[in-house]
């Protein structure tokens, strides 16, 4: 049986296009390439060191 | 494909041509960023919309730079009526590659129309209203604002979820299910809406369960939808038959009833109609008597206007005519020149000839009575001219310029060319700070003694007093 209150709790304000902006900037881009690419580096500069 | 390390084109190798860098988990990377958006582009093709959204992020957690990915998802994302999502990512994508990037277009679609904007962020804002009216439990509320959303964005999927769920809790059990199955139709796969869809079909089974079982006790109502109603049209009423009592009983109290129906209602307008015929001669009588009432007041206005008129004319005509019948200015015009011719006295004459001119208008008077008047005029004219300019500049010598003005004006009056009085009436008015009728004067001078030593003098006076009135 579904419960309306916790439902609704599911239901979140939709961003408005003046909030656009910001959501963009927030966004985190960061990915999976990105991170080897930093694992890769962070591994040689040890081995030089 | 292109390497991470030096940016150059990446081979079948699993190292970098130019900078020799090992790219195999790179590679890797990209192979499953692309799986994923396969994925997604498959079911978004099937309208699965919610299994393609995580698909495409999880293709993008892989590498955020596959363009198709992210346009597809904004796109995905629009057709869900998420339009803010969509454009985030369209912009993200534009900014990642900014030429030949379909996500421009749709960017240039959606803000090239105004309106369109304007219409996507008051839907978004109405269902933003709608949520506050649900958690402040104006659930009625929330339902109209639902519907004004859904008019203006019918794809928005998240406000048919949240009608629905408002029609569930006042177990409005059809029309929830109706939001759902267009949650359905436009995303076949969503979680949420199979879970309220299982909970509503569960609602509406007990009902077909029991009407349904091997009793098969016939329906007694029938059920169909025409556009958003349910209609429900009972089987089991049935007339009951009536004996030919009845029948008889009810046809003759059906005649009763017409018969007082048309008592009331046919025999008093048929009484207002031969009211009506009766009136029609008086009524044309009172037409004609409005029409003659017209007439004569229009007449009786033209009289008073009329008599007004002869009484104004009637005044004017005595202003001229004397005791004796005759006209009294032409009279005093005769006694004028007679004196005149008699004494030879200019001034005197002079003096009655400016009553004369004072009482009426010269011009509209009959033309012996000009030329009379005239030829006094100019007999006594020059001589009288020359007096006024004498007086004239005796005042101007003393500084008394409003007198030299009032003569040299008469001097100018009696002798139109005496170009000496009008050269000294700009003077004077110069000498008296009246710049503005000095100008006029001189003007006057100029234009009517040109080439004279007067013209000349006017004109550097003019042009001083011109130059510093600027």
């Amino acid at each position: 049986m579904i419960n309306f209150e916790e439902e609704l709790k599911k239901f979140h304000p939709s961003l408005e296009v003046e909030d656009a902006e910001e959501a963009i900037y927030n966004q985190d881009l960061t990915d999976m390439a990105d991170l080897l690419v930093k694992t890769i580096k962070e591994s040689e500069e040890k081995s030089e060191q | 494909m292109f390497c991470y390390n030096c940016g150059c084109h990446l081979s079948e190798h699993d190292f970098c041509t130019a900078c020799g860098v090992d790219v195999s988990l790179y590679k890797k990377i990209m192979h499953i960023s692309n799986m994923f958006y396969n994925e997604g582009l498959e079911k978004a093709g099937v309208r699965d919309l919610t299994g393609a959204i995580n698909s495409l992020r999880q293709s993008l957690k892989f590498n955020k730079n596959n363009i198709e990915a992210r346009n597809l998802l904004g796109l995905v994302y629009f057709e869900m009526g998420e339009v803010v999502a969509a454009l985030s990512e369209w912009v993200i994508s534009k900014n990642l590659r900014a030429e030949k990037n379909i996500a421009d277009d749709y960017i240039n679609m959606i803000q090239s129309n105004a309106s369109r904007l304007d219409s996507i962020n008051q839907t978004i804002k109405k269902y933003n209203q709608a949520l506050l009216y649900c958690n402040q439990d104006s659930r009625d509320l929330a339902v109209i604002q639902l519907k004004k959303v859904l008019s203006l964005n019918p794809k928005f999927v998240r406000a048919h979820q949240l009608l629905a769920l408002l029609y569930m809790d006042s177990e409005q059990w059809e029309k929830a299910e109706r939001e759902l199955t267009k949650c359905k139709n436009i995303d076949c796969n969503n979680t949420q809406t199979l879970r309220y869809l299982q909970e509503v079909e569960q609602m509406l089974a007990p009902e077909e369960a029991v009407r349904q079982p091997g009793k098969r006790k016939k329906e007694d109502t029938v059920r169909y939808q025409s556009d958003n109603e349910v209609i429900i049209q009972p089987l089991s009423v049935r007339e009951n038959k009536n004996s030919a009592v009845s029948t008889l009983l009810n046809i003759g109290l059906g005649l009763i009833i017409g018969l007082v129906a048309m008592y009331f209602l046919a025999v008093p307008a048929a009484e207002d109609a031969a009211a009506n015929e009766a009136k029609k001669p008086l009524i044309e009588l009172g037409n004609q008597l409005d029409v003659k009432t017209a007439n004569i007041k229009e007449l009786e206005t033209q009289i008073a206007k009329l008599q007004t008129q002869n009484e104004n004319l009637n005044s004017e005509l005595q202003g001229y005519v004397g005791t004796d019948g005759t006209l009294s200015t032409i009279d005093t015009l005769l006694v004028v020149a007679a004196d005149y011719i008699e004494s030879g006295d200019i001034y005197k004459a002079a003096e009655k000839l400016e009553v004369i001119a004072q009482n009426i208008n010269i011009d509209a008077t009959s033309e012996a009575f000009q030329k009379l008047y005239n030829t006094l005029l100019g007999s006594i004219g020059p001589e009288l001219s020359q007096t006024y300019f004498r007086t004239g500049a005796e005042a101007f010598r003393t500084e008394d310029y409003a007198t030299a003005i009032e003569n040299y004006l008469k001097a100018v009056y009696y002798d139109a060319a005496n170009a000496d009085a009008l050269y000294e009436l700009g003077n004077t008015y110069r000498r008296s700070e009246d710049s503005a009728n000095a100008i006029i004067t001189y003007d006057k001078v100029i234009e009517l003694f040109p080439d004279t030593d007067w013209a000349r003098k006017s004109k550097r006076y003019r042009d001083d007093l011109a130059g510093g009135s600027n």
